[in-house]
């Protein structure tokens, strides 16, 4: 078996704060073959992105990380500043929510997705060019000799995005972190980019490491999905699988509480009641104990992440939770 | 002062052929054109019911609202709130109504005023309306915040203490206090996290139905539509393409933006895009049919006449149901989204049952 493109194994990250060292993700691991898209999902705070920076090396200096981050088998968690940032770009490459934060105003696209491939491809500037204008048209962006020559305002978001995805593929990385890409897009616009980022993954086999907080999203888009909360993996496994077969309460609750096209209508949500606890203060044991339905006295120590399926795992000390039901 | 009656037709608010187009100026303050947000909308919602207005950014939705509550004035066309023009009516008359249509913002950080404390937020509406007299205010008030899931002593806190969750539950507290009839809620889910969402909307649902609310949903969120509204407008650049009860427009949409609308909702199974392309301008949409550039049914005749939106002719069709397409009766079946493809099953519904039988104190509510 060839490698995974990216493993993550028991990643930390601590942040030192002035009321004291912080721990927001805890024992995170999870392995993104070539090729595949792994969805990380979960609510604001849970470390969806906090995981997908300490990838990326982009954490601020305050944060403390352990753990190990395998790029095809290298560990990268442990190189120096510069080692890491000759890896940006060209073999990791990561898309934002919110475009025209990473976009710079002053530059015509074209020409931000050529500085790319110069200082990593060592391209020539007409080279860089071409290939720029070859790389918007493989995201399908219409007329894309006349786009490069614009500026990012001249652009719709859902344009935006594909330039974002453009400049991120232009230098063919292993993986490609796309962080809720699409939610600030609206969602016919949206059904576009998530079809061209499967296109673009079958053609050049970059694995796509995908944060949302939308299962449907992972319904669709993702092979495997890594199920987080307040800091720490609550279930993993193939997505199909965790989503219609959650062995952790916490996937139960999420996959109620949101409002389905083919759900009931009109009756009540089967909502998570209460709220994600506070980092710096987080139970003790099961982070989830303070809002579960199923919590007994066990809860109160930490439950470890074992597996409950094939490939499924779940952090949960009830799970599997077909004995709740028998119970019941 | 009691609360007022609903107009001659039941409806609490109708609007009539509403047209509202923001000008637009070059450089030089010359007038360029419009921004035609809304362009000949009518609707109408009835004490009790719950109005979904849906599309895109940029099809008009949140000036439709604004509209509804007399905060823009129309071009065109009448806004009657239970029988009466709002543009007809006194400034002090229309001060009056205003107790009687209240609104809910998508950003709850963004509606409550950092530097006053939630039990004078939820006090305000009341004292600006002379409702109850001071001493009763803080019952009032405390009650207000029960009603929402709130402590009565959180009345003495600061926005900023509070979760998003929270704070959207302290604007609704807010918008109920000068019991309204009309509540218009632009995006009012929309910022929150899935499961706080569910709390919010659970909430929504019971006061409405609880307080006979004429409630107007402004979303983009179809599934959240689906699950609350009774009846459904969809908008495209300005205009109302679909409207009607909720069952049949989800379950038999007329109009090929709503089938698209409805086909590129994440976990509907369709993996494709639907829909090429962005939407056109606002400021010049269009001629004809302003959805032919992008519909895949489009053929001479939506380049040429404007479908009317008129119930359709086939004996199948539900009255009410409306769609502005000139192939609103020989569409081909639209692709619905497969019950339950996304398995689960019973496992699923009992174990989510826990859940709604799981309700801690409500001095957790997120």
């Amino acid at each position: 078996m060839s490698l995974p493109a990216l493993e993550v194994v028991d990643l930390a990250v601590t942040f030192a704060t002035e009321r004291g060292p912080l721990r927001v993700l805890d024992g995170i691991s999870f392995s993104l073959p070539a090729g595949r898209t792994v969805a990380l999902v979960g609510e604001s705070g849970c470390g969806k992105s906090i995981t997908a920076l300490a990838v990326m090396g982009l954490l601020p200096p305050s944060a403390t990380t352990a753990g190990a981050v395998r790029l095809e088998g290298r560990g990268i968690a442990e190189l120096p500043p510069e080692g890491r940032r000759l890896l940006r770009g060209r073999e990791l490459a990561m898309i934002f929510q919110e475009p025209m934060t990473s976009l710079n105003p002053a530059f015509a696209v074209g020409e931000q997705i050529a500085e790319a491939l110069r200082l990593h491809q060592k391209l020539d500037r007409a080279a860089a060019a071409a290939r720029a204008v070859r790389m918007l048209e493989a995201v399908r962006i219409p007329e894309a000799a006349k786009r490069a020559r614009q500026y990012p305002h001249q652009l719709s978001g859902g344009m935006r995005q594909r330039v974002m995805i453009a400049t991120a593929l232009a230098c063919r990385p292993r993986v490609l972190i796309a962080d809720e890409p699409t939610t600030a897009l609206d969602v016919t616009v949206q059904a576009q980019i998530l079809a061209l980022l499967d296109e673009l993954r079958g053609s050049t086999g970059t694995a796509v490491l995908l944060i949302t907080h939308d299962l449907g999203v992972v319904a669709d888009h993702a092979d495997e999905v890594v199920v987080m909360y307040a800091g720490r993996v609550a279930e993993s496994g193939p997505a199909a699988r965790v989503l219609a077969e959650p062995q952790h309460p916490y996937t139960v609750g999420l996959l109620g509480a949101a409002p389905r096209l083919d759900g009931p209508r009109g009756t009540r949500l089967a909502a998570v009641e209460g709220a994600v606890p506070d980092l710096s203060d987080p139970p003790e044991g099961c982070r989830f104990k303070t809002r579960c339905p199923f919590r007994i006295a066990v809860c109160g120590t930490e439950p470890p992440l074992r597996g409950v399926g094939p490939g499924q795992r779940s952090a949960c000390h009830r799970a599997p939770l077909e004995g709740i039901l028998d119970a019941a | 002062m009691t609360a007022p009656e609903a107009g001659a037709d039941g409806a609490i608010l109708s609007l009539d052929g509403v047209v509202r187009h923001f000008p637009v100026r070059d450089m030089l303050g010359r007038r360029k054109g419009a921004v035609r947000a809304v362009d000949g909308v009518s609707l109408s919602v009835r004490e009790g019911e719950v109005l979904a207005v849906v599309g895109e950014s940029g099809c008009g939705k949140s000036t439709l609202g604004r509209l509804a509550l007399g905060l823009e004035e129309p071009d065109s066309g009448t806004v009657r709130f239970r029988g009466d023009d709002l543009r007809a009516l006194s400034p002090a008359a229309l001060r009056e109504r205003r107790r009687w249509m209240q609104m809910i913002f998508q950003d709850p950080y963004g509606s409550l005023d950092p530097r006053m404390t939630v039990g004078r937020a939820v006090a305000e509406p009341l004292r600006l309306h002379r409702i109850v007299p001071r001493s009763g205010e803080r019952e009032r008030v405390a009650a207000l915040l029960a009603r929402v899931g709130l402590r009565p002593e959180h009345a003495d806190r600061w926005p900023h203490e509070f979760s998003g969750g929270q704070r959207q539950r302290i604007a609704i507290g807010r918008a109920l206090a000068s019991g309204p009839r009309l509540v218009v809620g632009d995006e009012p889910v929309s910022a929150l996290d899935v499961s706080v969402q569910a709390q919010v909307l659970n909430l929504l649902q019971d006061l409405i139905r609880e307080l006979r609310l004429a409630f107007v949903l402004i979303s983009h969120d179809l599934a959240v539509v689906r699950h609350i509204a009774d009846r459904v407008a969809v908008m495209y650049l300005g205009r109302v393409v679909e409207q009607g009860p909720a069952d049949a427009v989800f379950a038999s949409p007329r109009h090929p933006y709503t089938r698209a609308l409805l086909a590129s909702v994440p976990g509907a199974g369709t993996r494709g895009a639907v829909l090429q392309g962005d939407l056109p301008s606002p400021i010049a949409p269009p001629a004809a049919c302003r959805f032919h550039t992008r519909c895949p049914h489009a053929e001479e005749i939506c380049r040429m006449q404007e479908p009317p939106l008129v119930v359709g002719a086939a004996a199948a069709a539900t009255p009410a149901h409306r769609a502005a397409c000139h192939f609103r009766d020989t569409l081909p079946a639209a692709a619905t989204p497969a019950n339950g493809h996304r398995g689960g099953g019973e496992r699923l519904a009992r174990l989510q049952a826990f859940f709604a039988a799981h309700r801690p104190g409500t001095g957790n509510a997120a």
